[in-house]
């Protein structure tokens, strides 16, 4: 190898550790989440933060090639004097590039993508302590508890800890049902029910914190923005006196 | 009046339409009262639909396709009837010159045109109240003609207008296959954006650029402007993508082997196969849509059978692979500029041919990642999981090549290379955050939120529409035969870059704090990341002005250019600029690599002497030295 090639490449491999190493203290300082209040929250965040440690390098590496390359290598005459040297193919260095490439696919599709599918199925599975209605209206969320045969049209009020099974659906165009403090998220689809489970952990309310709010996320119209009803997490006692202040009645469809 | 003149044939093609759209009319009348009105409004949107359809058929005979075909179906002879001065502009021209300058300015005006409403809604998204500009109708209306305006031009501009110039020229051809259905598909385009602009005035569309049913069956009139509009887009974009295959399988000169096809021809091909058949698809949801509301038929109405799921498939069985139809003739040119601009051939140059016709195959298989939270069945997240993230290997392909192309070269940072270069970074940003939405577990969470806008606008915009302003400015001097301002360039381009990326990476930071998309009104706590994201976008669109200035100006008092400005050794920098009527004075006769960059004796193009029959003989070995090496 040319001695001038050695120094290129660790000239790069130096840009790189450096620019790497702000990386990943950046990634340290920040924190990209909303408040996280359910058990499913935690799954969808550490995938989150497996996938950016694992792209941090990645990012940084061709970085620092363009830039050594863009600086190093550029000419200052006003037009070029000369080809550069006809390099079409390095054998080690393109199949290298398709290994790595390909592993770390590899990785990032078991871990944490088929992992974290299974985790969220998993968690599906065990015991539900409540299921919950939703039937999406333009504009609004109708809220009907089965078990309690209470029907809620301004809040969403759940005890913590509490397996909740939603079911959603429709009355007239789609809609999506998500609470971002739950990372949880479905389309309410007309004619059919869909289901998606949450496990709150933490107390909170939507004057706390906006992320509290079951928003309605798929385009619906003229009120879609608005289409948002507060969340609101609270002891098993506090939720089984706002149970019995409700009037009971059934889902109106 | 000889400046007027110019504009016959337009009006010639306002007046059929005329005529068209009052026999429409009238017929959907007829239909109306013999049927009557079993339902909703149908005989107002009959009206529109057959209007429209008999107008577009009006317009398309008048505008020149009379000349072109009909004196042809009555036993006459086809006539050329493209003037030769600025006129052919705005004529039914068959030059595929002409018709990529007809996109290119055509797109341009709709880019600066969608540009603006995205301001005004970022001005809607400075308060979290809502209603600041207009009403949610006016906001949704907005949104989405800056949304559907922006996928067209950057279908158009990339394929209709730097397919057409370039490729004929690359690989060697007088013309495209086709030459008269070429000037149709663009001469289809001004009815489009006609709808579009007019959608408003028919109570708009709160539905967004996907359209999805129900809401699109039972919203204002304007949504089915936008449906008529999409789909006859769409057909253009199917004869497009028709013409380039045909183009690039039948019409290379002698000696441009597969091997030796420049890397933009390669990926405009792999685009335009995709163009071709993943479009239609498209075009039958839509029409399902328009039956839905015209004809009261039951395709997405769950209480009559249907199923409003069965849209988001088929819709983004094309829409997903649309986008490579954008991206994957952007990342062939910013692999071409990256080149001669390195003075380097093009590093790995099979591995990435074969990443893009990898790509365009895994591009049809994906589309139901957008899907992870519409409640299809469970069993199908992970397959398309899977065939997701597959996509960023060959992907990563094109990483390899530019790094490999710039590294150890002799970088010539012009405007056109800054923008290539930028490309790099933008679309590793782009393609990095691909992958948080192709994780189920991330998406569920990040589905329709501001990542999702930002992220698509890394790929699209960040990714391809820099691509477009690299190719500007690269082929301005081939196209207008004149020189640009390269200090006003290169304005654009630090302008652009940073402006760009501050809006953009900002709006992920939103996004990821839980802002949903599509909204007017948002959680105050929302409102700070907002003023940020809005102040950036507008500092970006003022980004715009030197490039609008420089190339107004330039190309009319800009400096005379030479033939190959860029020392660049692909066939359209060694005819002049701007190229004659049929691309050569002589037969072209490619007898070596298009990238052979510090190879002294790699020849790409000799041209047979004046009067040789255009059959070229034996094609010269490689490795003849020969006499023509374009300006230098």
């Amino acid at each position: 190898m040319n001695q001038h090639v050695k120094w290129h490449l660790l000239f790069v491999l130096a840009i790189w550790a450096v620019l790497t190493l702000v990386g990943y203290l950046i990634v340290m300082l920040i924190d990209p989440f909303p408040v996280a209040a359910s058990e499913e929250a935690v799954v969808v965040d550490e995938a989150f933060t497996l996938l950016t440690l694992m792209s941090v390098p990645v990012f940084t590496f061709v970085v620092s090639v363009l830039l050594y390359s863009a600086f190093r290598f550029r000419i200052r005459s006003a037009a070029p004097s000369g080809d550069g040297p006809s390099i079409r193919y390095v054998a080690p260095v393109v199949i290298g590039w398709f290994v790595i490439t390909s592993a770390l696919t590899g990785v990032m599709i078991v871990h944490p993508g088929i992992t974290g599918l299974n985790e969220i199925r998993h968690m599906a599975e065990e015991p539900v302590d409540m299921v919950i209605e939703l039937e999406g209206r333009r504009f609004f969320w109708n809220v009907h508890y089965t078990q309690q045969g209470v029907t809620s049209f301004t809040e969403l009020v759940l005890p913590i800890d509490a397996h909740v099974h939603f079911r959603i659906t429709s009355h007239d165009v789609l809609h999506s049902f998500w609470i971002p403090a739950f990372r949880v998220k479905i389309d309410a689809v007309p004619g059919s029910w869909t289901t998606i489970n949450a496990t709150p952990n933490e107390f909170g309310t939507f004057e706390e914190d906006a992320n509290f709010r079951v928003q309605c996320a798929e385009l619906c119209g003229a009120g879609h923005a608005s289409m948002a009803i507060p969340v609101r997490v609270v002891s098993q006692q506090e939720f089984d006196e706002w149970i019995g202040e409700q009037t009971t009645v059934g889902l109106a469809r | 009046m000889t400046f007027l003149s110019g504009f016959n044939k337009i009006a010639r093609g306002l007046i059929f339409a005329g005529i068209g759209l009052g026999l429409g009319i009238g017929l959907a009348a007829i239909v109306t009262i013999v049927i009557g009105n079993p339902v909703r409004e149908m005989d107002e949107e009959a009206a529109i639909t057959i209007g429209y359809v008999l107008a577009l058929v009006g317009w398309l005979l008048g505008v020149g396709g009379w000349e072109a075909w009909g004196k042809e179906w009555l036993g006459g002879e086809p006539q050329n009837t493209a003037p030769h001065n600025w006129k052919r502009f705005l004529s039914f021209s068959m030059d595929h010159k002409v018709i990529g300058v007809q996109y290119l300015v055509t797109f341009m005006l709709l880019f600066l045109l969608a540009g603006l409403f995205a301001v005004l809604v970022r001005i809607e998204l400075l308060t979290p109240e809502g209603s600041t500009v207009f009403g949610p109708d006016g906001y949704n209306t907005t949104m989405g003609l800056h949304g559907i305006i922006m996928i067209a031009v950057a279908v158009a501009t990339i394929m209709g207008g730097f397919g057409n110039f370039v490729l004929p020229i690359m690989i060697g051809a007088r013309d495209v296959a086709f030459p008269r259905i070429n000037a149709l598909s663009y001469w289809i385009v001004p009815p489009v954006a006609i709808l579009l602009v007019l959608s408003p005035i028919f109570g708009g569309w709160d539905a967004g650029w996907t359209a999805y049913p129900p809401l699109s069956v039972i919203n204002a009139n304007g949504q089915l402007l936008f449906l008529l509009a999409f789909i006859t887009f769409g057909l253009s974009s199917i004869l497009g993508g028709l013409n380039f295959i045909v183009t690039t399988v039948k019409m290379r000169a002698p000696g441009m082997t597969w091997g030796r096809l420049p890397i933009t021809a390669w990926a405009i091909f792999a685009a335009a196969l995709i163009s071709l058949t993943a479009t239609q698809v498209v075009a039958f949801g839509l029409l399902a849509v328009v039956l839905d509301r015209v004809a009261g038929l039951a395709f997405f109405d769950a209480s009559r059978g249907g199923g409003a799921l069965l849209y988001e498939h088929v819709f983004w069985f094309y829409s997903h692979p649309a986008v490579y139809v954008m991206i994957l003739p952007a990342l062939g040119i910013e692999l071409e500029i990256i080149s001669h601009f390195s003075r380097k051939p093009v590093f790995a140059y099979k591995w990435v041919v074969g990443s893009f016709m990898l790509i365009a195959g895994l591009s049809m298989i994906v589309w139901a990642h957008h899907l992870f939270t519409s409640g299809m069945a469970d069993y199908l997240h992970l397959p398309f999981m899977v065939v997701t993230e597959l996509i960023s290997i060959p992907t990563g392909a094109v990483f390899l090549s530019a790094l490999g192309t710039m590294w150890m070269g002799r970088l010539w940072l012009r405007t056109p290379m800054l923008f290539a270069l930028g490309v790099v970074f933008n679309f590793l940003i782009g393609g990095i955050t691909g992958i948080f939405l192709a994780d189920v577990a991330t998406d569920v969470q990040l589905q329709d939120t501001y990542f999702v806008v930002a992220h698509f606008h890394y790929t699209m915009m960040g990714g391809e529409i820099f691509v477009i302003f690299a190719a500007l400015y690269y082929w301005f001097p081939k196209v207008t035969g004149r020189m640009y301002s390269e200090t006003l360039g290169r304005i654009h381009f630090a302008g652009m870059f940073l402006l760009y990326n501050f809006t953009f990476l900002a709006m992920f930071w939103v996004g990821m704090k839980g802002m949903n998309r599509r909204v007017t009104e948002y959680p105050d706590a929302f409102q700070m990341g907002n003023i940020v994201v809005s102040i950036a976008a507008f500092l970006l669109a003022a980004a715009f002005l030197p490039f609008v200035y420089n190339f107004v100006k330039s190309w009319i008092f800009g400096p005379k250019a030479a033939d190959n400005p860029w020392q660049a050794r692909t066939l359209e920098w060694q005819t002049t600029s701007p190229p004659p009527e049929e691309n050569f004075e002589r037969q072209p006769v490619i007898v070596g690599d298009p990238y052979g960059y510090g190879e002294q004796d790699n020849v790409h193009v000799r041209f047979q002497p004046a009067g040789a029959s255009h059959e070229a003989d034996e094609a010269p070995g490689i490795g003849e030295v020969g006499e023509n090496r374009g300006e230098q």
